[in-house]
């Protein structure tokens, strides 16, 4: 994390200078960009730098759905199956990954290439169903989209 | 002053109060489970849900998080709030196991008491149980049991607010969230961790000292003044009902102290105390000394007080070193009988442990010894010293290397425990300890406390207030 | 067009969401004007004339919330605006975020004037990417024009505005769950009292409102309250950006003037049921606000007491329309698996009501189900009531309380017969 200290001082600078607890967030967020994921030593040091207790830190990773502490691989592809995804596909979807790709929701293929996720809405029911890979929407998805999808990503 | 009608009662509350906290101090019973008058309102069981009566019908809102207003007119048992209750004990206790009959906590449990007072029915659910982790190594001093805790969050505030060691979190969400210690582990250098037992409505938290040991109801709870600091915390010693007593199965167990909780004393030590007060039973079931000795010769009490009142009646310059674990009536005691006669120093029986924390910002003093106060209040504050011309000590206690003590001086020595010393005395008494009497200590802030007995002292001990009566020698004799 | 437009007045070109169009459009004209010649409390006057009301789903008046905060009381105020937008079914706020972010960063200008807030902060949900990069390009771009920062457009009135990620929940959308989400810690809610305009974020008084609801605030001081009472209702002035999926020919966000008829929306401006199929129910406003069927939206009209008369809600705006067809079965499986997973946790009755109606529908879905099952998921809905800290329990038990006062039928089927009388459908293929 230590590499990421200038940055996280011009973002501390943004906040009121009573704030510390409040760059918890965006601090792990930026860390788990950087490495992939939280380490157990980006902890310690999060804590020290802000001043926040670890348990703060330690509850956050845990309550969002966004943060990991373990690595997971290159692509994550992350399926939306909830009402309005759901009510165009998918589920089917879902399946046809699952079989492409051989592995269960929440597994991660043996060469370290993709992770697939299951997620609940993300505000893209009205370009439904959606495919989330790593941070970019892909809307509007069928079968035929996915396997063109699949085939860009190395 | 608001007033404010509680069951149609008027009832005069303070401004800042809520509705919790007038009613309790009123002597209306509201149930909580995650409230507790020394923490933070969290508001999340709720269980205390109560009926505020207005146009319409009234509405129900929960009475720890509800400021009194003038005039409000609170129902704390209407056909509402009773079938609200039972809602919220259906889904307290629809994932708990239930399992009393294995817990430690039944007989002294919220969730069981208010599942028999405000349920009393079966659950509705049919489905199995969600299943969690049983025997979680919360700390090396405590168990949690994730199947029947009720995430009500007083353990968590506590470390927070109260010990300020920030060591437990809730994990994940949801029905899943889990009480945690910090992966670091710091929940073991918690000091006062095992209030968090105490603090727990359920039999989540298990103190593993105590762990299968004893059902509560066979135990009593003796009121008694923890010694390991100036501090003298409030305490309750808990030890086998003697109703209850075993005769086929280990005695010991009759005489032994299963447990140490705080005792509430606003004045000394709030709700709390630290985790070195709980493992007291260590303290006092050490090997005792149960026989009077002469040089390491044994001998019957009345031959003992002859020769030390001989010795005491020779003397020219007697010292005393006066215990700082003597009771007030004791110190007293030795005050009138002896302490014309000697001169008098008060000792520190017992020093911090290697290691040992000396000093914190919440109960944690320094002087290890639970009277010192009491004692200096008698004796003055000088540290001992021994004249030239010392040719008696009297030593009142343990902690003293004899070795420090003049060379030819006889010693005639009082101490409850089985040590070495105790043979080199020119005369030993075996003393009672503090679960073996009625007394009060005094704490460094001038806070006079007062212990019971649990047991009963052997025969043979000496009962140290009474044998300074009998060890005065009169002027003349010594003349 | 459903009626008169307020915000989606513009042509959405690559470029319509910059300072320069914006700029273009009149832009920043209502800040200036603003601060030249208005005070705070007259902003607050006239935004408590318009009859705002928040769209974020509870529908409270803006000016209301405002009017809690007391000026000059030495203290800091803060301002957040809810881009937590999570309510399945609920995309508007993220058309705002995307082709209009110097309209709410405006807005957010002319509310931190009228409140006298130093900080204010865009809350937006983490999963978001466009329209993070979005908003955030305006702020960046407002603060190298001298929009924000020491000197707002000159004048002697400082605000910054933060943008803050989420990260994953739900029930960080509640605002109070949106304020402990900021100050860095799990998302729980908090009980009420106090309101957040007393002690909200960091203790300071803090208002919260919908990116919708702040993104009129700078029509509403630019032509004045008069202005915005004439479009929509007399109960609910203005407009509401509707989002809506599900089977629809041409789901979108469109912004509908209160008071539009329902049926024709549906029928006419998204043109109908996907596939040309019937219309079997409409979740009208998010998946907590209660199931209409096709008769009963005839009658009625888009507005706020229009919706409540008929028992369900505007909501957030996030309509789904359902085609015959679909099971309501799987379809409320699907929420309750939504509501468990996004439960915080903290609180007893939604703590363990989600998980137990979650593993009741799992079991009748998967052909085990009970008849007294139905019993059970309303009465766990009931006991959800109110009893809350924050509305997600609540919500759980509308929706699942307006699908099967609606629907019963088909769950007695799924449990007598152990399996969906309609095929266990949610897709419903628009060639079918």
């Amino acid at each position: 994390m230590k590499h990421l200290i200038p940055e996280f001082d011009a973002l501390r600078a943004r906040f009121p200078a009573t704030f510390a607890s409040s760059l918890v967030l965006p601090c792990v967020r930026r860390i788990q960009e950087d490495r992939g994921f939280v380490a157990d030593s980006d902890i310690d040091e999060l804590a020290g730098y802000l001043g926040v207790p670890r348990v703060q830190i330690e509850e956050v990773l845990s309550y969002y759905t966004m943060f990991r502490r373990k690595p997971i691989g290159r692509w994550h592809l992350q399926m939306c199956r909830n009402i309005s995804c759901s009510m165009r596909g998918s589920e089917r979807l879902l399946a046809h990954l699952e079989t492409s790709l051989g592995i269960a929701a929440g597994q991660t293929t043996a060469d370290g290439r993709f992770t697939l996720s299951t997620v609940e809405c993300l505000g893209s029911c009205g370009t439904a169903p959606v495919l989330v890979v790593n941070e970019t929407y892909h809307e509007n998805m069928d079968t035929a989209r996915i396997d063109a999808l699949l085939k860009g990503l190395d | 002053m608001p007033e404010i009608f509680i069951n149609g009662q008027a009832v005069q509350a303070d401004d800042n109060q809520t509705v919790m906290q007038a009613a309790l101090a009123h002597g209306f019973f509201i149930p909580y489970f995650c409230w507790h008058p020394h923490l933070s309102v969290h508001g999340n069981c709720r269980i205390c849900t109560v009926e505020v009566e207005g146009d319409g019908g009234g509405w129900l809102d929960i009475a720890c998080n509800m400021p009194v207003a003038k005039g409000m007119r609170i129902l704390t048992d209407s056909d509402k709030v009773r079938a609200r209750r039972k809602q919220t004990m259906q889904f307290i206790t629809l994932n708990h196991p239930v399992d009393c009959g294995i817990c430690d906590k039944a007989g002294e449990c919220t969730l069981q008491d208010y599942h028999v007072a405000y349920n009393g029915s079966p659950s509705t659910s049919r489905d199995p149980k969600v299943q969690s982790t049983k025997f979680f190594p919360l700390s090396q001093r405590i168990i949690l049991d994730n199947e029947r805790c009720i995430l009500c969050t007083r353990c968590v505030r506590f470390t927070r607010e109260v010990s300020k060691s920030n060591a437990l979190g809730v994990r994940n969400r949801g029905d899943h969230s889990l009480i945690r210690p910090t992966e670091d582990r710091s929940f073991d250098a918690d000091e006062y961790s095992d209030n968090v037992i105490d603090l727990c409505p359920v039999g989540a938290l298990l103190s593993r000292r105590f762990h299968y040991k004893a059902r509560v109801w066979y135990l009593k709870p003796t009121p008694s003044v923890c010694p390991g600091c100036e501090r003298g915390c409030s305490i309750d010693l808990w030890h086998r009902r003697p109703e209850w007593k075993l005769s086929a199965l280990d005695a010991r167990q009759n005489n032994r102290i299963d447990r140490v909780t705080p005792r509430e004393n606003p004045a000394v030590n709030g709700p709390w105390m630290c985790n070195k007060g709980r493992d007291l039973a260590a303290t006092f079931e050490r090997a005792r000394a149960d026989q009077p000795l002469l040089k390491g010769r044994p001998v019957d009490s009345t031959a003992a007080i002859a020769n030390a009142r001989q010795l005491i009646g020779d003397a020219r310059h007697p010292v005393a070193l006066v215990s700082s674990w003597g009771s007030n009536e004791e110190l007293a005691s030795f005050k009138q009988a002896l302490g014309g006669r000697f001169e008098c120093f008060v000792k520190a029986d017992v020093a911090a442990a290697p290691g040992e924390t000396l000093a914190d910002a919440i109960l944690i003093r320094p002087d290890k010894n639970p009277n010192t106060a009491g004692a200096r209040a008698l004796f003055g504050a000088a540290p001992p010293r021994f004249a030239a011309d010392t040719d008696l000590v009297l030593v009142w206690g343990e902690g003293t290397n004899f070795g420090d003590l003049p060379p030819r001086a006889k010693v005639i020595f009082l101490n409850a425990w089985l040590q070495p010393e105790n043979g080199h005395a020119d005369v030993f008494f075996p003393i009672s300890v503090q679960t073996e009497r009625a007394g009060h200590y005094t704490n460094f802030e001038g806070v006079e406390s007062a212990f019971a007995p649990c047991f009963a002292k052997a025969d043979t001990v000496a009962d140290a207030e009474a044998l300074f009566a009998a060890l005065a020698v009169g002027p003349e004799s010594g003349a | 067009m459903p009626g008169r437009q307020l915000l989606m007045s513009f042509p959405v070109t690559a470029t319509s969401h910059a300072l320069a169009d914006y700029r273009a459009r009149g832009g920043y004209a209502t800040l200036e004007k603003a601060l030249a010649s208005m005070t705070p409390q007259q902003i607050t006057a006239e935004v408590t004339a318009s009859g705002l009301l928040g769209h974020g789903g509870a529908a409270f008046a803006v000016g209301r919330k405002w009017s809690v905060i007391r000026l000059n009381d030495g203290q800091p105020h803060y301002l957040c605006a809810n881009a937590d937008e999570g309510e399945p079914g609920t995309f508007k706020d993220r058309w705002i975020l995307e082709n209009a972010p110097h309209l709410l960063i405006e807005s957010m200008l002319i509310a931190s004037y009228a409140l006298q807030v130093r900080n204010a902060f865009v809350y937006i949900r983490g999963e978001f990417d466009l329209p993070f990069r979005r908003i955030q390009g305006a702020v960046d771009e407002a603060y190298a024009a001298g929009l924000l920062g020491e000197r707002v457009l000159g004048r002697d009135f400082a605000c910054d505005i933060i943008v803050y990620r989420g990260a994953g929940s739900y029930v960080c959308g509640e605002a109070s769950g949106l304020i402990t989400s900021i100050e860095g810690k799990r998302g729980y809610p908090r009980n009420r009292p106090p309101r957040l305009t007393v002690r909200g974020l960091y203790q300071r008084p803090t208002v919260i409102n919908n990116v919708e609801s702040l993104a009129n605030i700078t029509g509403i001081v630019r032509d004045g309250a008069e202005a915005f009472r004439k479009v929509g209702t007399a109960k609910s002035p203005g407009t509401q950006l509707i989002s809506i999926s599900g089977h629809i020919a041409k789901p979108g966000v469109y912004e509908v003037e209160y008071g539009y008829p329902f049926a024709k929306f549906i029928h006419e401006d998204c043109g109908g049921v996907l596939g040309g199929r019937k219309l079997k129910t409409i979740i009208p406003g998010g998946i907590s606000t209660k199931v209409l069927t096709a008769a009963e939206i005839e009658p009625l009209k888009l507005d706020h007491a229009s919706l409540a008369a008929a028992g369900s809600s505007m909501g957030s705006g996030g309509m789904i329309v359902i085609a015959e067809g679909t099971c309501m079965v799987r379809l409320l499986q699907v929420l309750l698996r939504f509501y468990h997973h996004e439960s915080c946790g903290q609180c007893t009755p939604c703590r363990e009501g989600m998980g137990w109606m979650h593993r009741i529908i799992d079991r009748i879905v998967g052909g085990e189900g009970r008849p007294e099952d139905i019993e059970r998921l309303y009465e766990i809905s009931h006991a959800n009531d109110g009893t809350t800290i924050c509305g997600m329990g609540d919500a759980a038990g509308y929706a699942t309380v307006g699908i099967l006062n609606k629907f019963r039928d088909e769950f007695e089927y799924f449990i007598e017969h152990k399996r969906s009388r309609l095929g266990g459908n949610l897709e419903v293929l628009p060639n079918a």
